[in-house]
């Protein structure tokens, strides 16, 4: 029972704990890959699937069935199942189970056919309705069927004769009275008289009636855990669901007070906070709901008392009878009941410099107070309205939890329809049942709850990681095995962000010619900051949503254009407050009506150019568009004086000298890029472009916080080519010929385009050698966007490359797409080491490449630990994002995009009203097979090792399985996985690897996911 | 010449009829033969249908506008005839200046709708689902328009309000989407029960439900009503409810915003455009028993004023994209029922038109809305103003704060409706739920709470 002794600290301690599991998604325009229960990586992985059903109510896996379609495509081997059960079952497995088979073919038997446990009243249907006491399930052999035939047979005579021979029936005969009353009416005559269709339905019925029986005897049900919310409860006894009252009234006011200026009107008094926001709000008289009634009393009776929205929450627990050790899981409930908009609430309180309009610190507190009151109210309206309970609303649980027999997960009729198929499947004859001894069937029972549906959801995952493991391990080890490929002059050194997207972009460029080298960093280029655009109003971060920069970067408009620029600004301006004026008109009354009528029937023309000629008319508006975009010359305003301070202000922008000497070095030393200079070296960062789309940013770089990271690029290239930094450069072992040249460069992602910066600053000596590279490229966007149109199902297969890449392209420029392009979807894979070691391997657009150079590293593998340090929450991060939003789409994920309604310009509800919807969308996962992501480091294991013990981010992730990892000797292909806290030798499970000329050639014809494979022109 | 004109007239004329009809008979046709076409199979009869409806409209507009016509009644005969009642079901269609811009309004719309929901939708699991509800809608659409009695318009609405319906509750799995869509059905409903009063009045009036004979033969929108004042006032009001209830006007608006739960195409061509309509459409079409009663004409502009004014407020306070264009949409339709209520027809449907348009294409490119913030700000070069509460010139500080809670509260309707129209008859079932429990207890012998069959495991007779 709660008292009014809870300490205020501790409860406000309680609440800032619970809201760790909160969805950690902030706004929609800065898209962050975080895993979206990193709230429980405290624990290990297993552990917490085993919770989240309970907590969020999430799968935690995907659906059995999907696992079984798997499994006959052979995606998941049962080599691998079996190795799996065996791991978890250790000595065990050999164990008899009733003596009919070991646990082991038990557990494989369960997961290679589609055991069917439907709820009970779909199971009474089937038996008395379906054929499933007339014929064998389909997938029963037929030698199994002969067998079972037979035995049937014989018993069925064996009781016969001793009928007549007027001799006692065995236990299992007399105790069942469904085979007793069998036994009575059988007759030679009748038994004489039966057919093939008959024997088997004679030896169903029995194997039924024998299961059904003798489960039932041994069952002992599971109880399961009583859910902790009133409303829960409420929700099992009267069906009636009172968070869909309270919901009405909160989603629409959360909107309103997160609203970053969507509305016209804004909510009044949100400068005062939540609480009081809220109670103002409701403070006028106003027709409400009928369980509303009272909450304008109760909101000022807590003015009144001047309590603080703290206290209010434990008078409100104290009032619910929520009792202390409950506390936390209560709380965490209910902020989960409407997870979207309490996570938003809750991170723009504690990340305010992600948004405009930040949350004030407590909303979170005040939040949860004011949905406390509510709760009781609609709890106290609905308990009486439907149950007539007008007692205190502590004791309602204890009321409602009398009233509700918790239904079991599993119950014994689907447990005796499970031996009932299983019986079949293994050839257990009705005799055989019927000689096993009560203890015999306990365990059974015993076995059979154990092997839960999510115990064999987790084995069939397991299974399946294991095989994209070792298909993995399998292709680095070979392709390591071989010597790596060198390249002692390159022509041309790209450096790509480590996306999965540009593995393929990475791989054409390498197949087309030899001398092109890549490398792999993360996105934002070791120089994290705020950027603006020339034609930008805000700042906007690009680095990984982990850091907060510290320094500002502005593009500014060459000296020279600097009227020009001004006239268009202004043009822009003009242009944008018109279509500001128009676009609000339309929404009012007297100008809507004139906008309307006047300009009404012009819609059309955008309307239908827009869908029925995308592509052309993004054309046109990009031409058109040019003349007011700011002049095309303009520099980053990189550099600071090393006397001021670091500011948003425009004085204060920009890094000193040292600083980007430091970020320079480090970038460069960090991918090995420290000798062997090519005379041209290109930095690519990446964005994306589409239309209609609010989950545009998921699309941007992930290692920018969801924006187009070229200016990251640019700024690291404009630092290289400044000659006091490779002077300082070369003061530190670095040395860059003068005649390499160093350029920025975005590629676009969904249309293949290849942007280049600062080009009019490009030395002449270097335009042979650019234009070289452009042919190159050009040839490898159609080849990339082949690649990628594989997977696009409104994509022939026969699609060839020049239309591949106007296919891309028109995707980005349709307003109708949902899928412009597939982002990091199918990512399982990141390797960090050398490319030369897995140079020519096609990985498929799944793996993360990350450059490291483990000789140019110094002896305590501080170079690693940076790289680690970023690279491995990032990777996991996106991975986790798309693993869980494909596990369960509408629980992690945002569900499909076709509904979504974008809500105070933060985020996306479902239709008209509903929770915010976090994660991805199905549209963006739909061909995402999940699994955990696999870290192959070149490294030894006593760095590693090092490390992980260091930096307590990457233990959790490592230690607990949230991702795997593997490391590849730097000088030998050996392989040792990291398994139970420790580096163990990893055996190649095959020595081959299939080897083609060139990947159109391993991939065309194919959607799936593929087998890796060398290639080898 | 002339008899060359009239048949070419029928039979582009039957054409733009038909094609909806064959579009949805096949669609809906397949399916109970198992057959299930591919997307693409789908999004090629669709865009055929629709493509040759359209031009069919087109062709028609071109041929009347050149030769002067304004009229051309295409009638299908009367299917149902009860001559001692009085009574004949006559399907009739009528191409006129009034239905002939809203019949190519609907069919370039639709087959915008149609080529955008091609994409939106790929790969969905209600692809099939969605093309054969829009068949249904545009089918529903075109009937309406062309509709030359009021049976027949009756028909085309039903359509269209079914459609709406199953369409606002097309992610059925969730379950807001199924409450909003019978909410929807339910307003329907109510304003069905006042059109189809409305029709059997027609029919007693004039002993026809054609609006020639009520309306007068000459053509849109010149007519005058063939009765008196207070029938025109009794007919007109009737039409008047089933116009708010299918425009969404007080108190019924509170559905228009509900019904956002569909796939964003849908939103766009049903709600936010053409289906809204749909209310200000029959109010155009019935025009001439406006003439007749000022008393009627000051109701249409008394609820089209209340309507806009509300929708007005409350578009201001709206936080989400698609409610605020709701309401927007709510707030322009209500003036054009004001339009219509002065007697500017030629302006209300110009309006209309204009505003479909527009709303369409704005509710397709709602889920750009943050780009498109994005790309005012950059222009503007800052933040876009958020005016607050409370600084309006006219209104004094306190009732600010009032009208936002009502505006946000959507006027308290729905409250309105659900506690004073829907709830009597909510008791009314309970108690008859109720009483059939205790009947049907006492006939079983047992209480039906809490029964859970007790079934033997294996019944006898399976295995003798």
């Amino acid at each position: 029972m709660a008292d009014g002794n809870i300490d205020i600290a501790w409860l406000s301690n309680e609440i800032y704990l619970a809201a760790e599991l909160l969805p950690s998604q902030g706004p929609i325009t800065a898209f962050a890959f975080l895993n979206p229960l990193q709230g429980l990586e405290t624990y290990p992985f297993d552990n917490a699937m085993r919770m989240v059903k309970r907590i969020y109510g999430n799968e935690p896996y995907l659906e059995e069935s999907r696992y079984l379609t798997k499994f006959r495509r052979g995606r998941i081997s049962p080599d691998d199942l079996k190795i799996v059960i065996a791991n978890d079952l250790g000595v065990a497995a050999k164990r008899q189970i009733a003596g009919l088979l070991n646990l082991e073919e038990l557990r494989m038997c369960m997961l290679s056919h589609a055991i069917y446990c439907g709820i009970n009243r779909e199971l009474d249907w089937l038996i008395a309705e379906s054929n499933a006491l007339k014929h064998f399930r389909s997938d029963v052999f037929a030698s199994t069927a002969t067998v079972l035939h037979a035995s049937t047979r014989d018993w069925v005579d064996e009781l016969l004769q001793r009928k007549l021979n007027g001799e006692p029936q065995t236990r299992a005969v007399t105790s069942n009275p469904a085979i007793q009353s069998f036994v009575n009416s059988l007759h030679p005559k009748t038994r004489s008289r039966w057919d093939q269709g008959k024997w088997e339905s004679v030896c169903l019925s029995l194997l039924w009636a024998i299961s059904s029986v003798e489960i039932k005897r041994v069952f002992q049900a599971q109880s399961p855990v009583q859910p902790i919310r009133h409303r829960d409860n409420l929700k099992s006894v009267c069906m009636v669901d009172c968070d869909q009252w309270v919901h009405e009234i909160l989603v629409k006011f959360c909107a309103a007070f997160l609203d970053q200026g969507f509305a016209n009107w804004s909510l009044p008094n949100r400068e005062k906070g939540f609480f009081v926001a809220f109670a103002e709000h409701h403070r006028a008289r106003m027709m409400g709901r009928r369980w509303s009634t009272g909450l304008r009393a109760e909101l000022s009776r807590i003015a009144n008392s001047g309590i603080t929205p703290l206290e209010s929450i434990r008078e409100s627990l104290g009032l619910l009878g929520v009792s202390q050790a409950e506390t936390q899981d209560y709380l965490r409930a209910t902020m989960l009941a409407l997870r979207g908009f309490s996570g938003m609430l809750w991170q723009t309180e504690v990340r305010p410099e992600r948004v405009y309009l930040a949350s004030p610190p407590g909303t979170l507190i005040e939040y949860l107070a004011v949905r406390l009151i509510l709760d009781r109210l609609a709890l106290t309206h609905c308990a009486r309205q439907s149950l007539q309970y007008v007692g205190p609303l502590s004791e309602l649980r204890a009321f409602l939890r009398s009233k509700i027999e918790p239904e079991a997960e599993v119950t014994a009729e689907q447990q005796a329809y499970t031996v009932f198929q299983l019986a079949q499947l293994c050839g257990w004859s009705p005799k055989r049942l019927a000689s096993l001894s009560g203890s015999d069937w306990s365990e059974l029972s015993r076995e059979l709850l154990l092997f839960s549906s999510h115990e064999r959801r987790r084995t069939y995952q397991a299974a399946f990681e294991r095989k994209m493991i070792h298909q993995s391990l399998d292709a680095i080890a070979i392709r390591a095995s071989q010597p790596p490929t060198t390249t002692s002059n390159p022509r041309l050194q790209i450096v790509c962000c480590l996306d999965a997207r540009e593995e393929s972009l990475r791989r054409h460029l390498e197949e087309s010619d030899e001398n092109i080298q890549t490398f792999g960093i993360a996105g934002f280029f070791g120089t994290p900051m705020y950027y603006r655009g020339a034609a930008d109003a805000h700042f906007a971060s690009l680095a990984p949503i982990v850091m907060r920069p510290t320094h500002w970067v502005a593009e500014e408009v060459v000296y020279s254009f600097e009227n020009e620029d001004r006239n268009r600004a202004r043009a822009r301006k003009m242009i944008g407050s018109t279509s500001r004026r128009i676009h609000v008109g339309t929404r009012g009354f007297f100008g809507g009506a004139i906008v309307t009528t006047l300009l009404g029937p012009l819609a059309t023309a955008p309307l239908l150019s827009r869908v029925l000629f995308p592509r052309l008319t993004g054309a046109l508006h990009r031409t058109a568009s040019r003349f007011i975009a700011p002049p095309a010359v303009t520099r980053l305003h990189l550099e600071r004086a090393i006397d001021i301070a670091s500011s948003e202000r425009d004085d204060g922008h920009g890094f000193t000298v040292p600083e980007m000497a430091k970020m320079a070095e480090l970038a460069l030393r960090d991918i090995g890029l420290i000798s062997n200079f090519a005379k041209l070296v290109m930095f690519m960062g990446h964005g994306s472009s589409c239309l209609n789309n609010p989950h545009e940013s998921a699309y941007h770089c992930g290692a920018c916080s969801g924006s187009p990271g070229g200016p990251n690029a640019r700024a690291l290239a404009a630092m290289l080519n400044d000659f006091r930094i490779r002077r300082i450069l070369g003061e530190k072992k670095i040395h860059i010929p003068d005649e390499t040249f160093f350029l920025g460069a975005m590629h676009n992602t969904a249309t293949e385009e290849i942007t280049f910066f600062d080009l009019e600053l490009l030395p002449s000596s270097q335009i042979a050698g650019l234009r070289w590279a452009r042919e190159k490229f050009a040839q490898v966007a159609e080849r990339n966007a082949h690649e990628r149109c594989r997977r696009f199902e409104s994509a022939p297969l026969s699609i060839k490359p020049f239309e591949a890449l106007l296919h891309v392209q028109g995707r980005a420029e349709d307003l109708a797409q949902t899928r412009p392009e597939y982002g990091n979807s199918t990512n399982a894979l990141c390797f960090v080491g050398r490319r030369s070691r897995i140079r020519g391997l096609f990985l498929d657009r799944r793996s993360f490449l990350m450059s490291y150079d483990p000789t140019c590293d110094d002896g305590e593998s501080s170079g690693l630990a940076r790289i680690l340090k970023a690279v491995i929450p990032v990777c996991q991060g996106i991975n986790s994002l798309y693993t869980f939003s494909a596990m369960d789409s509408s629980g992690w994920g945002s569900g499909t995009k076709l509904p979504h309604n974008v809500t105070a310009m933060l985020g996306v509800m479902d239709g008209a009203a509903s929770d915010l919807r976090t994660g991805i969308p199905w549209q963006g996962v739909d061909i995402h097979e999940p699994v955990r992501l696999l870290f192959v480091v070149e490294s030894r294991p006593e760095p590693l090792l090092a490390i992980l013990d260091s930096n307590p981010t990457l233990a959790r992730i490592c230690r607990n399985h949230w991702a795997h990892l593997a490391i590849l000797d730097p000088d030998s292909s050996t392989i040792h996985r990291f398994i139970d806290g420790r580096f163990q030798p990893y055996v190649s499970q095959t020595m081959s690897l299939p080897v083609v000329a060139n990947s159109a050639e391993w991939y065309s014809g194919n959607r799936d996911n593929l087998p890796f494979a060398r290639i080898h022109p | 010449m002339i008899d060359h004109v009239a048949l070419f007239l029928s039979m582009t004329g039957s054409i733009s009829v038909v094609s909806p009809i064959l579009l949805f008979a096949i669609l809906g046709i397949l399916p109970i033969f198992g057959c299930r076409l591919g997307e693409r199979a789908i999004a090629n009869l669709t865009q055929g249908c629709v493509t040759i409806g359209w031009c069919a409209s087109i062709s028609i507009l071109c041929v009347m506008w050149t030769l002067d016509l304004y009229k051309m009644p295409l009638g299908i005969g009367n299917w149902v005839e009860i001559p001692e009642e009085h009574f004949h079901l006559e399907i009739k269609f009528i191409f006129d200046r009034l239905s002939i811009p809203f019949l190519i309004l609907t069919y370039t719309l639709c087959g915008v709708i149609g080529a955008f929901a091609t994409r939106y939708l790929h790969r969905d699991i209600g692809y099939y689902r969605f093309f054969l509800f829009y068949a249904m809608f545009l089918l529903g659409m075109v009937l309406s328009s062309l509709a030359g009695t009021i049976e027949t318009l009756f028909l085309g609405w039903e359509l269209v309000g079914l459609s709406s319906a199953l369409l606002v509750a097309f992610f059925h799995e969730r379950k807001n989407p199924v409450r909003n869509g019978l909410r929807v059905w339910s307003v329907y409903r109510i304003s069905d029960g006042a059109f189809l009063i409305a029709a059997l009045a027609m029919h007693h009036l004039t002993g026809a439900g054609d609006f020639e004979v009520l309306m007068g033969a000459a053509p849109w929108p010149l007519g005058t009503a063939s009765c008196t004042e207070a029938q025109a006032l009794a007919v007109g009001l009737l039409l008047l409810i089933a116009a708010a209830g299918k425009s969404a006007l007080i108190p019924f608006c509170g559905w228009l915003p509900r019904a956002m739960e569909g796939p964003t195409p849908s939103s766009a061509v049903f709600y936010g455009a053409l289906s809204v309509h749909l209310g200000a459409f029959l109010l155009l079409r019935s025009s001439p028993l406006l003439d007749l009663s000022w008393r009627l004409r000051l109701a249409v502009v008394a609820l089209g004023l209340m309507t806009a004014v509300f929708a007005a407020m409350s578009t201001r306070v709206q936080t989400d994209v698609k409610s605020a264009l709701a309401f927007a949409s709510l707030t322009q339709v209500s003036i054009i029922v004001i339009e219509i209520g002065i007697g500017l027809r030629y302006l209300a449907l110009c309006h209309i038109i204009g505003h479909v348009c527009l709303r369409t294409l704005q509710l397709l490119r709602a889920p750009s809305v943050l780009k498109d913030y994005h790309t005012l700000e950059n222009a503007i070069g800052g933040r876009l103003a958020i005016p607050t509460v409370g600084e309006h010139r006219w209104i004094r500080h306190g009732w600010m704060d009032w009208l936002y809670r009502w505006a946000m509260e959507r006027g308290s309707f729905d409250i309105f409706l659900d506690e004073y129209i829907a709830g009597p008859f909510q008791k009314v079932f309970q108690w008859s739920d109720r009483n059939e429990q205790r009947w049907t207890d006492w006939l079983a012998g047992q209480s039906s709470k809490n029964c859970r069959g007790t079934r033997t495991p294996v019944d006898e007779n399976d295995l003798t």
